[in-house]
């Protein structure tokens, strides 16, 4: 009586390593996705928009454009690469940015001149509320949308009051003409955005804090069975998280010339938006800062574009949605794995 | 193997429980230089939870573990690493977005640091080395873990776990390798099986856990047998046969009446469920079988053998790649388990807790969840009728339950039990799906749901059993089925005066 399986024939082993294989080779043109979605919608816009949408001073606009959004979507891609989610954004930036212009020459508080150093102080007051927002997330195991969701008030809350109503206007020269700067062509602010890739990429690529963060994000209990303290890699990045906010707020603040909360409004979402559809996953462990700059090109490609077509800005909204969605559903591998941590 | 016979690891009398249930109530394990232990059981013999204990993932409830002749009580897997000890467990656990070299000294990157920053191309080199150490050099370690097959990834596995002994510095390790072979082919088993014997070979001792006794009797030196969380005995592989072992892994079989076979009634001719080669891709394949109105199908195989997902694909949780259902003698395809509940097929889910009941209602919401239509009247639910039904179920399956609006988390496991029954039956559904029905429900409540299944089957309901326990779905069914890897590789006759032993049905399963 011999009942065994037989070894030789197809075997549901060899099944499982082909469907392992199928997987691979869908994840592998899951993966490109983004960057086809990226094509079409500029050959598109070249073809329908014309001469509007591949001049040199609709490049120029949209690296313009560019820069803050990078910023902001760079310190979300660490978080949605650890599985979690910060809310906080408009309020740091917007911080950051109100704090910045207080502490250099201003229209509102002349005595106040720290020059380099208000800069570095506002980024600071972000990266301290990044580093809060860590800490009690995984000390006090609440959920890190909520914690950044308070946090979002608490800093718009500390931007508003310190500048008491009346947001100051930067009259410091070097800030100023840091405004109008450009080099070979690019504009100071732009800059800013590629050299924090280039950082950014560093640390996710060759540095072992960057490594944790994926493993964080695919499995924690790996990284917490070989010893890395997997509560510290998450403090890490919603701080570093601070700092590119930070920056964002204080380079927003150069750009508008003024310091006000506003400058933080309606970065969040579309940031979100930008890392999700240039394919991180929300489950985390997957994607990175690259993705997050094609994500982020479609996203200002795509509204830069309707608005050359003058289409009507109410639809614009819409279409911007509906992209999203398709984007993002083409990229993300389904599966039962719930995605809110 | 050394001429000095002295174990270098010991593990005595180690208990473990789990709220309330325990895992293991008592094992030894003991280890010498240069040698190939192999642990068998059935499913939860206990093989995994010491393994675990071991490694430190699991601090053990009560024993005493020595290594090299000193107590060892490892907080953490580091700390079982740091001693020499490392494990492969069964779930792959590399990250696949990293690539080979990261993932084999991930946690380890300190060691690579240069003026505070890591020399990748070290890693690299270093990588490779290891790798080279069980002779596998195909694989560039600069390459993402995720485009990988499974069986490159497994080799990864044992890598990082031998990088653990390399670091040991002629010290012995032991290496810990749960279930390594269940999704290996054959010449890649033997591969693995060469670098077993190669660490073997260098004094170091390695711990096999397997479900495939073949495999067990070729590769290793002694071969300890748990059961229910005991060991049961130690033999030297060369005295050891298959017939052996599963004699020394199947329990004493229980008396007839626990499982009332006074009640247990013949089936009808009438088919009500069948299946012909039905498949899921990479799962299970050429599944055919027959279930009968009246009667207990039980399938019996090892975690993994496809029998869940047999039960997943019937109950419209998952659709299959290939073969046919029919129903009453009617093709069925069921996209949900919603469709398969219309047409008369309902799963009772093995997690209860988080599949079967919803622990903040009530009995009679419970009760209600499924069957709503039943008793609605176009879109409105009377209270009345709800708390008519559950009065009706509370009596008829004798629910202990202080009333119809007490919330299920206050009753017992084998009460909350009763509950999903009684929504199952008040469904009206025909042929039922159950999925470890008793797990977790103390002995009374046992009987009493053996009793319930004897009592549906005689009222023309069919049952498809995924027992608890082999005695259980021995004892409880009219026919047995097997299933190895996928695949189905017997079937018994299971009525009263014919039941199969125990050992019969273990050595198709494993």
């Amino acid at each position: 009586m011999d009942h065994r399986v037989d070894r030789s024939a197809v075997t549901i082993a060899d099944e499982f390593a082909e469907k392992i294989r199928q997987s691979n080779r869908k994840d592998r043109i899951i993966r490109t996705a983004p960057l086809i979605v990226l094509a079409v919608l500029i050959v598109f816009f070249s073809l329908t928009a014309g001469r509007g949408f591949a001049s040199a001073s609709n490049l120029q606009a949209i690296l313009n454009q560019l820069a803050i959004p990078l910023i902001v979507a760079f310190g979300l891609t660490f978080v949605i690469l650890i599985g979690s989610i910060d809310l906080s954004i408009n309020g740091t930036v917007g911080m950051a940015g109100s704090v910045f212009a207080c502490l250099v020459l201003n229209s509102e508080y002349p005595g106040l001149n720290m020059g380099l150093w208000g800069a570095l102080l506002a980024i600071l007051a972000s990266v301290v509320a990044g580093f809060l927002v860590g800490i009690i997330y995984v000390k006090l195991r609440i959920p890190s949308f909520m914690v950044s969701f308070a946090f979002l008030y608490i800093c718009r809350g500390i931007g508003m009051l310190s500048y008491q109503g009346h947001p100051p206007t930067i009259r410091d020269p070097l800030f100023l003409s840091l405004a109008k700067a450009s080099f070979l062509g690019i504009p100071f602010i732009t800059w800013v955005a590629i050299i924090l890739f280039g950082v950014c990429y560093f640390i996710q690529e060759y540095t072992a804090f960057g490594r944790h963060i994926y493993a964080v994000g695919t499995n924690e209990s790996i990284p917490r069975s070989v010893g890395v303290n997997v509560g510290r890699v998450k403090v890490m990045v919603f701080t570093l998280g601070g700092l590119l906010f930070g920056i964002a707020g204080v380079v927003g603040a150069i750009r508008l010339g003024q310091g006000q909360v506003g400058i933080g409004e309606g970065l969040m979402f579309p940031a979100q938006a930008a890392v999700v559809v240039g394919g991180t996953s929300l489950a985390g462990g997957k994607g990175g800062v690259l993705n997050t700059v094609v994500g982020v090109l479609i996203m200002t490609v795509l509204s830069n574009g309707l608005v050359l077509l003058s289409v009507n800005p109410y639809i614009r909204t819409g279409i911007e949605g509906v992209i999203i969605l398709v984007a993002v559903a083409l990229t993300i591998q389904r599966s039962r794995q719930a995605i809110s941590k | 193997m050394t001429t000095e016979r002295k174990p270098f690891f010991s593990a005595r009398d180690i208990t473990k429980s789990f709220s309330g249930t325990q895992a293991l109530k008592g094992v030894d394990l003991e280890v010498y230089p240069g040698e190939i232990v192999g642990l068998v059981g059935e499913n939860g013999a206990g093989k995994s939870t010491l393994l675990k204990i071991i490694i430190g993932a699991q601090p053990p409830t009560s024993g005493q573990m020595t290594l090299h002749g000193q107590s060892y009580q490892p907080q953490t897997p580091m700390d079982a690493n740091a001693n020499g000890i490392g494990m492969v467990f069964q779930e792959q656990s590399l990250i696949v977005n990293l690539n080979v070299a990261q993932n084999i000294f991930f946690g380890h990157e300190k060691e690579f640091r240069e003026h505070g920053f890591i020399n990748w191309g070290k890693m690299n080199k270093a990588a490779a080395e290891v790798l080279a150490h069980i002779d596998v050099t195909d694989i560039n370690p600069r390459k993402k873990v995720a485009d990988l097959n499974f069986a490159t990834r497994q080799m990864i596995e044992i890598a990082k776990v031998m990088n653990v002994t390399n670091a040991q510095q002629g010290k012995n390790c032991l290496i810990l390798l749960d279930e390594p072979t269940s999704i290996l082919n054959e010449g890649e088993v033997q591969n693995l099986f060469k670098q077993m014997r190669r660490i073997a070979a260098q004094g170091h001792a390695v711990v096999f856990v397997s479900h495939r006794l073949d495999e067990v009797l070729e590769i290793t030196d002694r071969i300890y047998v748990y059961k229910d969380g005991t060991s049961v005995g130690t033999l030297n592989t060369a005295e050891a046969t298959e017939a052996k072992l599963y004699e020394m892994m199947v329990g004493r079989p229980t008396t007839t009446e626990y499982y009332h076979l006074n009640q247990q009634t013949k089936p009808e001719e009438q088919v009500e469920l069948e299946v012909r080669d039905l498949g899921l891709h990479g799962v299970f394949k050429h599944v055919n079988f027959k279930l009968h109105k009246g009667e207990v199908l039980g399938m019996c195989g090892v975690i993994g053998s496809g029998k869940e997902e047999i039960c997943a694909v019937l109950s419209g949780d998952e659709l299959p790649t290939s073969g046919q259902v029919f129903l009453r003698g009617r093709e069925v395809r069921f996209n949900s388990p919603k469709e398969a509940l219309e047409q008369g097929v309902l799963m009772i889910p093995k997690e209860r807790l988080y599949e079967g009941v919803v622990m903040m209602l009530s009995v009679e919401d419970n009760i209600a969840m499924s069957n709503n239509k039943q008793i609605a009247k176009g879109m409105l639910c009377s209270p009345k009728a709800v708390a008519r039904q559950a009065d009706h179920w509370i009596d008829r399956l004798r629910i202990k339950t202080s009333g119809r609006k007490e919330l299920l988390m206050q009753l017992s496991g084998g009460n909350q039990q009763k509950v999903v029954f009684s929504r199952a039956l008040a469904s009206n559904v025909d042929v039922l799906i159950l999925n470890h029905p008793t797990r977790g429900v103390d002995v009374g409540a046992k009987e009493e749901i053996y009793l319930l299944i004897r009592e549906m089957v005689s009222q023309g309901k069919s049952v498809l059993l995924l027992g608890d326990t082999l005695d259980e779905c021995i004892g409880l069914s009219n026919r047995i089925l097997v299933m190895k890897d996928g695949e189905m590789t017997g079937e018994f006759d299971a009525s009263v005066e014919a039941k199969p032993s125990q050992v019969d049905v273990v050595s198709l399963m494993m």
